[in-house]
């Protein structure tokens, strides 16, 4: 009986533009606020960046930024991945990870590519070398 | 009030005091003036076995065994170790197969590569570096702190090794008698991630058939 219509509140397309939607480089780009917070499995075609809390899994084709002060319980799966916050679960970065000097990663990552600043902790298993979609099966 | 507390000084163990005083003191090694004792291998130079020095270490050839450094280690390009390696510093630039500990700092510069467990207080990768390897960073437990001492093969100890395939020994199993099948130490997997499907491929290792509860049911029938 309660049942409400989301959509009469859901705003125009259009007007999504510092949060939510943009383009840039011809991806798509997902920007989530610092008092944004998302749950659950995403998979997005673009970049993504996180600010504010983010629990779940993201696949994405573009990259993930994740802005320092952000809280991310995920696993991550993008071309380029850069933390400058704090990041819980594995991750899969089919061309680079880079961790900021305030980051904060623990999970077991696989990377084509790596750089770690000063600073930076890491806590995981790392395996480099080329990503396939989720590795091999042996 | 300065005369009471000379009172309650000298009342108690007044031999104390003399040798805190010179215990403070730096020990010579740490001497920052370049008295400091260093080993430089060549290019061309080997070494095979194991070396703890009281100084720092800069390696340019083949290195096999173990390394052991109060000070920093240095690894240059052309170097080839296949050794663990302890210090405070420890800098990579060439090619590094085994474990390594830094009480302070670990690089792995952009030509360096790395194949091993890491246990360092703080880690800088440079793009272009090649690493694979366990990595646990953050406040060290005692462990770190000790010279890394010959440890004997604990039942418990195989779910860690076996994940570089390397320093298992082979004879590891037949050491395990049919008796006290103790379960390993409650193993480290972070709670909020069991549901990832991506965590059961990266661990393999951990279904290498240690079944407690198949080795139990034998003998009792």
């Amino acid at each position: 009986m309660d049942v409400q219509e989301a959509v009469s509140q859901s705003t125009p397309i259009g007007a999504a533009d510092e949060h939510g939607e943009a383009k840039r480089d011809g991806l798509r780009k997902f920007t989530m606020g610092p008092n944004d917070s998302l749950e659950g499995k995403l998979s997005y075609d673009g970049h993504v960046n996180v600010d504010g809390r983010a629990e779940g899994e993201f696949r994405v084709t573009g990259n993930i930024d994740v802005a320092p002060g952000a809280k991310v319980k995920a696993y991550l799966e993008a071309s380029n991945v850069t933390i400058r916050g704090e990041v819980e679960g594995a991750l899969n970065a089919r061309d680079k990870l880079i961790l900021g000097k305030n980051a904060k990663l623990s999970g077991d990552i696989h990377v084509r590519r790596l750089q770690i600043e000063d600073g930076a902790s890491l806590n995981g298993h790392v395996r480099m070398g080329d990503v396939e979609q989720q590795g091999s099966g042996g | 009030m300065a005369t009471s507390a000379w009172a309650t000084l000298s009342s108690r163990a007044p031999g104390a005091r003399v040798p805190r005083s010179t215990a403070d003191q730096p020990p010579p090694a740490a001497d920052p003036a370049g008295v400091r004792n260093a080993l430089v291998l060549g290019p061309r130079d080997r070494l095979i076995g194991e070396l703890h020095i009281d100084g720092d270490v800069r390696l340019g050839g083949t290195v096999e065994g173990q390394i052991v450094a109060t000070g920093d280690v240095e690894i240059d390009d052309e170097a080839k170790v296949n050794a663990s390696l302890a210090g405070r510093d420890v800098n990579i630039r060439g090619h590094v197969s085994g474990s390594v500990t830094a009480r302070k700092r670990l690089v792995v510069a952009k030509s360096g590569s790395l194949t091993g467990d890491v246990r360092v207080a703080r880690l800088v990768i440079q793009d272009g570096a090649t690493f694979s390897g366990n990595v646990s960073m953050g406040p060290a437990p005692e462990r770190v702190a000790k010279p890394p001492e010959p440890e004997p093969i604990a039942a418990g100890d195989g779910e860690k090794r076996s994940t570089d395939g390397q320093a298992t020994p082979p004879e590891a199993k037949g050491t395990m008698p049919e008796a006290n099948v103790a379960p390993p130490q409650v193993k480290v997997t972070p709670p909020e991630l069991k549901s990832r499907p991506s965590e059961v491929k990266g661990k393999p290792a951990e279904g290498k058939g240690k079944q407690p509860e198949g080795k139990g049911s034998k003998p009792k029938r």
